[in-house]
Parts: C-alpha cells; structure tokens; sequence
C-alpha cells in the first residue's frame, strides 16, 4: 500500500515542474563542481610533490652531519591533498597546510637554536581584491540547494492534497495514514534522488575520466559514505517539510514557514552563532605570544648566562650546561607554540561544537571529514606530526649514541657526532588517515543528525495522526 | 481608483500570515546579528587603538631619525562603522602600511594587525546587508507569486477587470501596496539596528553616515523591488499559483544561491597576469640597479675610504643595509637603518662625510622611490584591478551583485573607499618628504647617531585619515544604483506587455 501511494507520488512528480527544474540546477552545479576540480587539483597536487621534494632534498643535503641534522631539524611537514576535495572544500583558504619542523632563531657564538615545531597561521591573500564567494563543492550543493529542493518537494505533500480535496477521498479509503505518510516521503524521496543520484554520476564521471584526478578504492567507499550522508540530511528536510505540511491547512502558509526556518536554520544560524562563541574565549593574542616568548627567552638567558658566554671550550661540565640551555630553549618554545595552537583549536572546537544546532553544520562537517578535508582533518595531521617529531628526536640519540667518539651531549656542535647519517635510515613521515578515527570523529555528528532525522519524522507522523482532515 | 485599489492591495496583504512572518524573522536576524556584529566592531576597533599606540611607542622608542623612518613609521587603518552594513573589502585587506621616504605605500604593501584568531576565518561572517540579500528577495517573492495568478484562479480578476480600469492601474497598485507593506519590515528592522549602533558607545556615527545608510535603505528598497517585479513577472506569465510558486523558488534559488557563486569560477580568466608583472619588475630593477650605480659612484668620488653601509665609522649599535625586493607585490626598496649612540674618536672624524653622504643619498631615494611607484602603480591595477573590475563585471549581472556593490560603495568598504586610505598614506608621505626637504634633516647628525642629539618626533606631519565624503560615496554608488533601477524599469515594462496582452 506505501509503495502504491508512494509510485503515483513519484509518476506526479516525473512530470512536474520542479522535478525538471531541480535536474536542471544540480546538473549544472555538480558539471561546474567537476569542472573546477579538474582545474584546482592538479595545480594543488603539483604544489604539494614540489614542496616535498625540496624538503627532501634539503634533508638530504642536512644528513651529512648528524649535528647539523639536529639542529637544522626534518624539515617542513605537508599535508597531503584530499582528492575528494570536491566534496567538501573545509574553509582549507584559512587552515595552513604546513608545520614548520626546521625554524630556530638564534645563534650565539659557536651554539645554535635548535629546531621547534612551529605552527604557521595561513596570512590571508592581501593582494587579492576580487569578490569572495562561496566555493562550490558537494557540500554547498547538497546543504543548500538540495534541502530547498527538498522543501520545495513537501511542503504541499499533504496541505496541498488537503486543499484540493484529494486527502479526503483518500482517507475514505481504508489507508492507514501511517501508509500515506510513508509514501509520500518515499514518493519525494525517490523523486529527488533521481535528479540528485544523475547529477552525481555525471560529476564522477567527468572527475574519473580525467587522467590528471585517480581515485582509490578506499576514496570510492569514502564517496559512498559521503552519498548516503546526503540522503540522510536530505530525508531530514522531506521529514521538516512533511510535518509542516500535515500542521497547515494551506500549502502556500506551509512554504512560507518553511522557507524561514530553512534561512534562519540553514543560511544565518552557523555564522551568527560561531560568531557569539567566540566572544567567550579568547586565545593568545600575537602581541601577548611575543611576550611571553620574550619573557621565556630573558629567563632561560639569565639561568644559564654564565655558560652561554664561554667560546671554544673543552670542559666536559660547560658543555653540558650549553647543550641543557639549547635543548631547554627549543623545549620551551615548542611548548608555547603548541599552548597558543592549542588555544586557537579549542576555540573554534567549541564554535563547532555550538553550531550543530544547524543541520547544514552538521552535514558539511560529516563531509569534510569523510573527504578528508577542513578542520578535522587539519587536527588529524598535526597528530601525524607531533609524535613523528618525538621519533625524529629519538632517532637523533639513538644515532648519536652509536657514535663512540662522540661525547652524547645533545645541542652543542663539539658536544655530537659529526658523522653522516644514512638518509636512508632516517624516519619517514607520513601523513596518514584511517577511515576508523574519520568513523570516531565522525559518530557524534552522524548520530545528531539521525535522531534529528527520527524527532522530525515522528514528529510528522504525529501530526498527521492527529490532524483533521 | 488608484488609492482605492491601493487600499484594498494593503488590506489583503498586512493581515496575511505570511507578512507576520516575515517581519518576525527579520527582526529576529537582524536584531541577533547587529549586536554580534557591533561586538565584532569593538575587537576591531580595540585592536586599531592598540595598533596605533604601539607603532608611536615604538617610534619613541627609536634614537635617531634614520631607523624610526626605515622601521617604524607605520599607518593604521581605523574599522569603518558602517561595515556592519556591508563589510566588503573592509576586514579582508591590510589595515597597517608602512610609508616612509624610501617606500610609496601602496595596498600592497598593507599588513594586518588584528590580534584574531587566524583558524577562526573558516567560518563565515555575514552582515546586515547579507541577510537583506537573502531575507528581503525572499519575502519579496513570497509576496509576488500569487499577485496576479492568485486573482486569476480566484476569478476575482475578472470582477475587476469588468469595472473600467485600465490593466496599468491594477499592476501599479498591486506594486504600490506590496511594496508598502515589504517596507514596514526592512524600516522596522533598520530602526532597530540603528538603535542598537546608537546605544553601543564604541560606534560614533555622523550625519554622514546616516545619509550613508540612508543610501543603502535606498539601494534595499530598489533591490526588493527587483525581486517583487521577478515574482509578479513570473505570477503574469504562469496564471497558476502553484508554479508560479515553485518557478519563484528556483527563480531565486539561481539568483541568490547558485549564480552568484558559480559564475566567478565558470569565468575564471585562464590568462597568466605574469607577463605583465615580469616586465614591471624588470622595469623597476633597473631603475634600482642605476641607483645603486649612482650611490657607488657617489662614494667612488667621495675621498674617504670607508666602507658601505656607514662608511667605516663603526660605532655601538646596530647597522643594516640592503635592497629588498617582492616580485608578487613589485615592491622594491633599498632598506638602511644605522642606529649608533656611541662613536669612537676614528669613527668621529668620518661623521661630516657620512652627513655628505646621506645629504647625497636620500634625495635619491625619495626620486628613485617615485619613479618606482609610477611603474608599480600602473602595474598592479592592471594585474590585480583589472581581474577584479571583470568579476564585479559578471556579478552585477544579477540584481545580487548590483545591490551588493552599491550598497558597498554607500558604507565606504569598497575597492575605492579602500584605496583612499592609501592615497591618504601617500600624501602624508608626501608632507614627509617635505619636511626633510625643508628641515633637512637627513643632513643632521641626528640622522643615523644619538649620542649629542635625539630625533625630536614630536616635529612629524601628523597623519590623519578621514573616509571620504557622502558626495564621493555617492558618486561611487550611483552606477550601480542605476542598473538596479533600470532592472526595475525594464521588468515592470515586461510584466505591462505580458499582463495587457494576457486573456483573462
């Protein structure tokens, strides 16, 4: 009986209008999504093989003396490109792709600083007047122009059968309205999946044919995964337009409310909110970081002032106070570098966390880190980082230690062994991603956005058991 | 008949569900937003005066005059208030430049001194205007789609129709009315955020600035009526309400959500502005490499056999020299700070011909300095200006882009009202340069040394800015301002021919 009301629904809808119009905006928005991919992606990927090539090469060049290794440091950390950056572009304009393993500041006589993960902030492009629009990608197309699709696919689903009469009659059939409610989201349902799943097929076929863009297995599944979050997210919408339908008498009162609860919802809540969060906690500013650096800097110098001054000695005891005071220095600023980054994520982890009250929040945040993109992945690269930097250093020791002429005092130059490192042997970083930690950050937001899914329905069934026709 | 028509049109339209609606969602947004936005405001402004007080702390800080005018001059750009209307450009570009005798600032050389959060940026921001973008278009068109056909189903058209009135008439009272009634919303809500700036003490707005919003209610009301003629135009043309209805939504889907958005990448120019900025770069290399052949004649000529940067008289402090150069930017400049405030009794008898030297060399640099600017300027309008003046091109094609460069222009945050902050930045430049002309200055001991004489600060042009005047704003706003009404004129001209020539 569901899949009877449910087939006249979708014949209705073949025919409308707005079946032809909707086909019409997704094809031409997913053709110009794959477009500018095939544009973006290869400039972003040759980008990123240049900058590692000259990392490794730098490395290369760095590992003929173990002293200048250690204090020179791995090199820059790159964050590799998603390939499914066409799915959800993340805001990655303003998350750097780049932690600095190689910076050091100083050099006093014969010491050196040494290295310290620094985390560089991405400089907005002051040169670059053009207007600024949105970018489209797969979250764009299915957060904003897809759920109004979707509303515009309900919102006469039962206020306009009311209207015309035709509820009645049904009813007066002996139809559980449990059943007609069924089909008609079913009915809307498969109506706008049709223009969705064709533009989607046609998006990756163009991404796929091209030679320049390859997608693996995994990022075939990681597509599926981002495909049926669009359908969650849009069954929501058909579950809002549902119950809103069942409350009015009139479809056109219907839309009017839905429509303001999509921009108020969906346009205005993410940005105001994120925008109220973050008049409650405010990170480091550069100003206070620069003090503080300062103030580390002045305090370590006067420690250790009475070593630092000795050039070109021998005494076992005053090396070790040099190579305590470089190692100290790097501890200390890598220490403050990492509490002022920390402070900076934890602020927009909570901006994020306030604006999942906004479904489009919540599936642009379910497709970035499906597509290995924005904040989240962000987050997951600098994990990769910070244990590889520990790794890095051991291996420093552990090579040093091999070395039986060297006097194993890390940080002064007549301290270490000069000896050439295998760049071989070295530990390789690597960026890597697992769909089960995307899975874990994932969960929270996957969940909201099904009990959002089941309120909503209920909700409608709800209304609709109990309206009168 | 008009008023009578007209009365009807409004009776029909306040009492409506949909008119409650609106206006409460209005107001709602636009009452959250402005004080989010006015806080915003604040941070910004707080962030100015610290920024100013820090670069004149520093300055003082400087001895001689040679390395606070290479170091330390830097200009602060103050928030504009009506950027809570319209931000545009205002938060996105440099707010400090660094202007001297060596260097015409340019927008490109601006920096930010915003103390924000640089992850934060991934979220974004709106303001008042953009939620009249989206809230007034939609309400127009939630108004429009049932003006005519709705009349038409009902039969009620008919009725009217059969009384003498001509079909001009009924469309005229049906815009009239509907735009009375949009009007009560937007002016409700634009009271309220006007009270709300009013009370907030950071926020000083001049008369000016009202005449500025009062600019952009202008631009509003031609934006809403765009919209409401898209309706009508559409509720003339389908006779049904039910598409007239979804034709609207999509209508205002591609209008609001998807043109506005898709064209710049759909026109993304393929060519390569780097031509053009090698050949300005070569351009102004040479006019560097002739200065420097000059510098070092200079000193070949000059008898005393000191050496580069201060000539050999080797004093405590710091020194520097160089020639600093961006070929993204095109800046190029020769960059030299000496700041002694000792010198020993050799250097001593080397300080008349350093003074010689310098009394040489920074003419030079101011001349070199110009000569550069006038390649550079042309320049970079053309590589950056051009793109963005065919961009705004393609976005004024949508009443969108229209309203959002006008209104832009009226609050003072676009490319223009940009830029007179920079021309502001070269002219105190300029009463700079003269001050050295007229003191010379750069002859004087106190030039690069500090032991005798300090550098008296207190004796430097102040800088001032003032955004530019209504009048200018004005001028700025009037191109755009006149597509959207000409939209306006040639959308009720197409609803006219459609509905006269329409059966009823």
């Amino acid at each position: 009986m569901i899949w009877h009301i449910a087939t006249r629904e979708i014949y209705e809808n073949l025919n409308s209008l707005r079946f032809g119009l909707t086909l019409l905006l997704l094809l031409a928005l997913m053709l110009t999504n794959a477009v500018t991919h095939l544009r973006e992606h290869p400039k972003r990927m040759q980008k990123y093989h240049d900058a590692i090539t000259n990392t490794r090469n730098a490395l290369t060049a760095r590992a003929d003396n173990l002293y200048t290794l250690a204090q020179k440091g791995p090199g820059n950390f790159y964050k590799t490109p998603s390939p499914l950056h066409f799915c959800a572009e993340g805001g990655e304009a303003f998350i750097p792709d780049v932690v600095r393993g190689e910076s050091h500041s100083w050099r006093r006589g014969a010491l050196k600083s040494f290295w310290r993960l620094h985390y560089p902030s991405v400089r907005p492009n002051l040169a670059n007047i053009r207007p600024e629009v949105t970018k489209v990608d797969w979250g764009f197309i299915v957060g904003y122009v897809l759920s109004l699709t979707a509303l515009l696919f309900t919102f006469d689903a039962i206020a306009g059968e009311r209207e015309s009469g035709t509820l009645r009659l049904m009813l007066a059939n002996a139809i559980p309205r449990h059943a007609v409610l069924l089909g008609k989201f079913l009915g809307a349902l498969i109506s706008l999946l049709i223009p969705f799943t064709l533009a989607t097929l046609m998006n990756l076929l163009v991404i796929s044919t091209s030679r320049s863009v390859q997608l693996t297995a995994g990022e075939w599944g990681r597509l599926g995964i981002i495909f049926i979050i669009a359908i969650l997210y849009v069954c929501l919408f058909l579950a809002l337009g549902l119950l809103v339908s069942a409350r009015m008498q009139r479809s056109a009162v219907s839309l009017v409310i839905l429509l303001l609860a999509w921009v108020t919802f969906v346009v205005f809540m993410p940005s105001t909110l994120a925008t109220i969060v973050r008049g409650f906690s405010s990170p480091m500013s550069r100003a206070e970081f620069q003090e503080r650096r300062g103030q580390l800097d002045t305090a370590l110098k006067e420690q250790y002032r009475e070593y630092i001054r000795i050039r070109n000695t021998k005494r076992y005891a005053v090396l070790q106070e040099q190579g305590a005071y470089v190692t100290k220095d790097a501890q200390q600023h890598e220490r403050l570098n990492r509490e002022r980054l920390a402070q900076e994520i934890q602020q927009v982890k909570e901006a994020r966390a306030i604006i999942r009250i906004s479904p489009v929040a919540l599936v642009q945040h379910l497709m970035e880190t499906f597509a290995g993109t924005g904040f989240e992945r962000h987050l997951q690269f600098l994990e990769n980082v910070q244990p590889y930097a520990r790794q890095f250093r051991e291996f420093i020791i552990e090579n040093d230690g091999h070395d039986a002429e060297s006097l194993h005092l890390i940080g002064v130059p007549t301290g270490m062994s000069q000896r050439k490192v295998e760049p071989a042997a070295m530990p390789r970083f690597k960026d890597t991603r697992s769909l089960n930690r995307d899975f874990n950050t994932a969960a929270v937001d996957l969940l909201l956005l099904v009990l959002l899914f089941i309120a909503l329905m209920s909700g409608a069934y709800l209304a609709f058991v109990r309206a009168e026709i | 008949m008009l008023t009578t028509l007209i009365r009807r049109e409004l009776l029909d339209n306040l009492m409506t569900f949909r008119f409650a609606a609106a206006l409460f969602i209005m107001l709602l947004l636009i009452v959250a937003n402005t004080a989010v936005l006015i806080e915003d405001y604040e941070r910004r402004l707080a962030d100015y005066n610290t920024a100013v007080k820090t670069h004149q702390q520093k300055l003082r800080e400087k001895k001689n005059y040679m390395a606070g005018l290479a170091e330390e001059i830097k200009l602060a750009r103050p928030p504009n208030p009506l950027s809570i209307f319209n931000v545009g450009l205002d938060k996105r570009l440099g707010n400090s430049v660094s202007a001297a005798h060596d260097l015409v600032p340019t927008l490109w050389d601006a920096f930010t001194h915003g103390a924000d959060n640089p992850l934060f940026n991934i979220f974004t921001a709106i303001d008042i205007v953009f939620i009249f973008e989206v809230v007034l278009s939609l309400m127009a068109l939630i108004f429009a789609y049932d003006a005519i056909a709705g009349e038409h189903e009902r039969g009620t058209l008919r009725l009217v129709l059969t009384n003498s009135i001509r079909r001009g008439y009924i469309l005229l009272a049906k815009y009239i009315s509907a735009m009375l009634c949009l009007l009560v919303p937007l002016v409700m809500s634009l009271l309220l955020a006007l009270i709300l700036l009013t009370t907030a003490t950071a926020v000083a707005l001049s008369t000016d600035d009202f005449l500025r919003i009062g600019g952009i209610v202008l631009a509003s009301l031609a934006y809403l009526s765009v919209f409401y003629l898209i309706g009508m135009l559409i509720s003339a043309a389908t006779r049904r309400t039910s598409t007239a209805l979804i034709v609207s939504m999509f209508a205002w889907g591609f209008l609001v959500l998807v043109y506005p958005n898709v064209i710049l990448v759909a026109t993304d120019p393929p060519e390569d502005p780097r031509a053009r900025r090698d050949t300005a770069f070569e351009q102004i290399e040479q006019l560097w490499t002739e200065f420097d052949r000059e510098r070092l004649k200079f000193l070949h000529n000059d008898l005393v056999p000191g050496e580069e940067p201060d000539l050999g008289i080797h004093g405590y402090g710091s020194v520097g020299a160089d020639f600093n150069s961006s070929r993204r930017t095109l800046r190029y400049y020769y960059w030299i700070s000496i700041q002694y405030s000792e010198v020993g009794p050799r250097g001593e008898t080397l300080v008349p011909h350093a003074q010689n030297y310098f009394r040489f060399l920074v003419p030079l640099m101011i001349k070199t300095a110009e000569q550069t600017w006038h390649v550079r300027d042309a320049a970079l309008k053309d590589i950056y200006g051009q793109q963005a003046a065919v961009d705004r091109m393609w976005l004024n094609l949508s009443p969108i882009g229209m309203y959002d460069a006008a209104t832009q222009a009226w609050a003072g945050t676009d490319w223009g009202s940009i830029q007179d902050f920079f021309v502001a930045a070269r002219q105190w430049r300029r009463a700079l340069v003269n001050y050295l002309y007229d003191t010379e200055v750069y002859a004087a001991r106190e030039w690069f040394l500090s032991d005798k004489a300090e550098a008296d600060w207190s004796t430097l042009p102040p800088f001032s800015y003032q955004r530019s005047g209504i009048a200018v704003n004005a001028q700025r706003a009037v191109p755009h301002l006149f597509l959207l009404v000409l939209t306006n004129f040639v959308l009720f001209m197409a609803i006219f021919l459609v509905f006269v020539r329409s059966e009823v």
